[in-house]
């Protein structure tokens, strides 16, 4: 079951806007005497702001019922919630859904909830207080009403905060929980603590959506085996053997954990803040990618699927999954734009020769965004013994949580690692940003630790300005709210919804979307989205190669190359930990010429 | 009342199946499509989907894809000249039609100005095949208080989804005959039998299928079980083939509905 989740003492723009980012389904304004009592006006004008889905609900004390009955219809109330001595015959007048409110002393507290039961459609449970009706913030016994939601729809009130919640909701199951206090700071609603609320609930149960972004926008095939790999995803998360298997491959196959580097050279070269490389680099086949295939393959292989099948932009998914089916002896199809094929031979060949069947794509643009579409027709076709390996925290849920599951190893290594050589948490994180799995996985340890700044870089490509970019989060970018692959995530549209072709020098970020996840972390300002230029990126590549011998991914070169830019302003004890999520040696070919001629032809590396 | 709800009805009374017939809008063009809706009511056609190209239409394959980018090459082609074109098409036929149409293309366009548009051009129905039941609450709200139709898709792996999918819809359930994308050659899924006559069982609405019928031996084998079959790809590949020519496809379509 899924628990809705009711805001209640709503009283300016300021605080609808706030829950306006999050999966509220009910807003609650209290027309009862309270300190957070608003009038017919103010909510008529409140509601205007307010998201379209969802609900609201007025709170009455004893109110005369034609009154409530003109507000529920100037106001257009969904529900009414009644927190008086309205009778039964009360309820029935209502021209709209009641909530009956039920204060919670013992159990003879329940005895009138019988009568009530045929006109309301719920019972909100809330603490009993001599002085007060409603309101109190504090929270009841909970057991006493233990399993009363089997029976009634239940709203459960009362003293609930961020930090009590789940505990709450594991007792009482209830449908609905009403947050007010526990939410505030100076009776104004706190984005901090209900991003915290919304954090807690995701430990809880899965969340299908991040805010409003995510969910499953695919054809109706898919949705069973989609709920299959949830539930078999789900059952492997919480097996203690699946994990160990899983920590068997990362430490003794792709040789984890891998190093944080304090990069001692480039930190004195940029003359400010402290850097620490993360060394993705080293991971074996070279990038982030692997951690992820390992989980998907192993996963796949419990659920008794006999085939991979993977989309790939430049190849380096592509060849950690050919590497996985290796592995564990599966087959192996990876989808690849005929423009990619041509571009990068190399991995074409390397997938050939770890035993995978690569099946050149020619619909579309010819490059990643049709080769995942081509990649989810297939699996549409063959879903019955078939397994899609996505390569990034994109695609309908649950692939983006849970890329990121696999991926968050790199986080809770890097968090260790810095609490044993700084004995703190680190200033900044950056990290690169196409689909986003690897930034969503150095990030997600650390998004509970709000003193810890995210920062997420786009592909600017020849310059936003120019068009030829990759760039929806940030600054300067018209990244479009729409559905791609499954998710609903920002998008580069034209304005029929037409998806543009992105362009940047590294494949790896050469992506129209972003994960829904990176959308939402931008949309509560949990997370900073920037960009880098084709030519940034590349003097990064030069630098860090120059100063301290490790040649980095193009994608992951933007991510220093931002470092670059805010090191030199930070203090000395500001620590930066820049994810080198990949190492470069695929890219020499590409930048070859461009060094070889004096840095010259930028524009012939990109297409 | 809905036209396509008329026409089942008037069907019915009849004892006759509905042909439901596919064209992407603007393949070639936007004024051969207007010749191609009224060609294919003439050959016996009874309800027209119309495809909205779009640049990632990931329920088809490659004849609708192709159809897609054909369409694309023409300046004038958007959503707003294909709702001129229905406009004008509105004024002479009285066939129900609908819009095959991606969601992203109805999000970017803006949700509440599309439904307007489609009500205000006589558009009947929306088939959406990337927006499963998981998802269609945002958009229901806004049709369910419009005459328009949201037909509900079921797939061979919906099975106990089947109920909740067509509960409150109008229109009729669009059955997709087998897994895949739109055009494959016609490997019905092996139970598809049993499938539609539980499909059948679970809902008030007229059922019909789609994905794959290409001939007339594919739609005796179904009709029995249906009320409705749809034809997309075949006529696509002909209206390529032909370049539009409106009586190759007149007589490609009649010799499927007779």
């Amino acid at each position: 079951m899924h628990t809705k989740v009711k805001i209640c003492g709503i009283k300016t723009i300021e605080e609808v806007q706030t829950i306006n980012n999050y999966p509220v389904s009910y807003v609650g304004f209290i027309f009862a005497t309270s300190k957070r009592q608003v009038t017919e006006e103010q909510v008529k004008a409140l509601r205007g702001y307010l998201r379209k889905d969802i609900k609201v609900v007025g709170v009455f004390v004893d109110e005369a019922p034609q009154r409530v009955n003109e507000i529920i219809k100037s106001c257009s109330l969904d529900v009414v919630q009644l927190h008086g001595n309205e009778s039964v015959e009360y309820c029935n007048k209502m021209n709209t859904k009641v909530w009956k409110s039920i204060r919670v002393k013992d159990e003879n507290s329940l005895e009138a909830i019988k009568q009530y039961s045929t006109e309301v459609e719920s019972f909100l449970l809330d603490t009993f207080s001599k002085e007060e009706r409603g309101g109190t913030g504090k929270a009841f016994n909970w057991n006493i009403v233990r399993g009363l939601s089997k029976t009634y729809n239940i709203v459960l009130a009362g003293g609930l905060t961020p930090e009590n919640i789940v505990e709450a909701i594991e007792i009482v199951r209830p449908q609905v929980i009403d947050m007010n206090s526990g939410l505030e700071t100076n009776l104004m609603k706190d984005n901090e603590k209900v991003r915290k609320l919304f954090f807690k609930l995701k430990e809880e149960k899965m969340n299908r959506k991040f805010g409003q972004f995510g969910g499953q926008y695919v054809p109706e095939t898919l949705m069973y085996p989609l709920q299959e790999l949830e539930e078999a995803y789900e059952a492997c998360m919480k097996d203690p053997s699946f994990i160990e298997e899983y920590m068997y491959y990362m430490k003794d196959y792709v040789g984890r954990e891998s190093p944080l580097y304090y990069a001692k050279r480039f930190t004195e070269k940029l003359g400010g803040a402290k850097i620490y490389l993360k060394r993705e680099d080293l991971n074996h086949t070279g990038a982030h990618k692997i951690n992820n295939v390992i989980g998907q393959v192993l996963l796949a292989k419990r659920m008794g699927k006999k085939k991979v099948i993977a989309e790939t932009g430049a190849g380096q998914h592509g060849v950690a999954t050919a590497t996985g089916a290796a592995l564990f002896d599966m087959e192996c199809t990876v989808f690849m734009g005929e423009e990619d094929v041509a571009r990068q031979q190399l991995n074409v060949f390397r997938m050939e020769l770890l035993g995978a069947k690569v099946e050149t794509v020619v619909s579309g643009t010819k490059t990643l965004k049709d080769a995942t579409n081509e990649a989810i027709r297939e699996w549409v076709r063959c879903v019955e013994d078939t397994f899609y390996v996505i390569g990034s925290v994109v695609g309908p849920h649950p692939y983006p949580t849970m890329v990121r599951d696999f991926q968050r190893i790199i986080g809770d290594e890097t968090k260790r690692q810095i609490l044993d050589k700084e004995g703190r948490l680190p200033d900044t994180i950056i990290a690169c940003v196409g689909g986003g799995s690897n930034a969503m996985g150095i990030f997600y340890p650390f998004v509970e630790d709000t003193e810890v700044e995210l920062i997420g870089v786009e592909a600017a490509g020849l310059g936003i300005e120019t068009g030829k970019h990759a760039v929806v989060l940030a600054e300067g970018s018209d990244g479009t709210l729409g559905v791609l692959h499954g998710m609903k995530t920002k998008l580069l549209t034209d304005s029929d919804g037409n998806i543009i072709p992105a362009h940047s020098i590294s494949a790896g970020l050469d992506y129209p979307g972003i994960g829904p996840e990176h959308a939402y972390l931008e949309n509560i300002k949990r997370a900073k989205y920037v960009s880098i230029t084709d030519q940034e990126a590349l003097d990064g590549f030069e630098m860090l190669t120059k100063v301290e011998g490790i040649i980095p991914a193009l994608e992951s070169s933007h991510a220093i190359a931002y470092a670059m830019k805010l090191a030199p302003k930070m203090p000395k004890d500001h620590i930066i930990v820049i994810n080198v999520s990949g190492r470069g040696d695929k890219d020499t070919h590409t930048v070859m010429d461009y060094f070889r001629q004096g840095k010259q032809g930028l524009e012939k590396l990109n297409k | 009342m809905n036209r396509i709800d008329k026409k089942f009805i008037e069907l019915k009374e009849k004892n006759k199946k509905a042909f439901i017939g596919f064209i992407t809008a603007g393949d070639p063009t936007l004024a051969k499509t207007s010749d191609l809706v009224h060609a294919l009511e003439e050959a016996g056609t009874d309800i027209i989907e119309l495809g909205i190209p779009y640049s990632d239409p990931l329920a088809d394959g490659p004849v609708i894809q192709m159809a897609n980018q054909r369409a694309f090459k023409n300046a004038d082609l958007s959503v707003s000249s294909i709702m001129d074109m229905v406009r004008a098409i509105r004024k002479s036929t009285e066939i129900p039609l609908l819009y095959l149409v991606y969601i992203n293309t109805i999000i970017v366009y803006g949700k509440e100005r599309f439904i307007k548009d489609c009500t205000e051009v006589g558009i009947d129905g929306l088939i959406i095949p990337d927006m499963p039941f998981e998802e269609r609450e945002e958009l229901m709200e806004l049709i369910s208080e419009t005459d328009l139709a949201l037909i509900p898709l079921v797939a061979p792996t919906s099975m106990d989804r089947i109920a909740k999918i067509t509960e409150g819809c109008k229109g009729f359930v669009y059955c997709v005959s087998s897994l895949g994308v739109t055009g494959r050659s016609s490997e019905f899924h092996e139970d598809i039998k049993d499938y539609l006559k539980d499909v059948k069982s679970k809902t008030n609405l007229p059922i019909a299928v789609g994905f794959g019928i290409s001939n007339k031996k594919d739609i005796d084998v179904l009709s029995d079980l249906v009320d409705g079959v749809i034809v997309g790809s075949a006529i696509v590949q002909i209206v390529s083939e032909g370049d539009g020519d409106v009586e190759i496809v007149k007589k490609f379509v009649r010799d499927l509905t007779n």
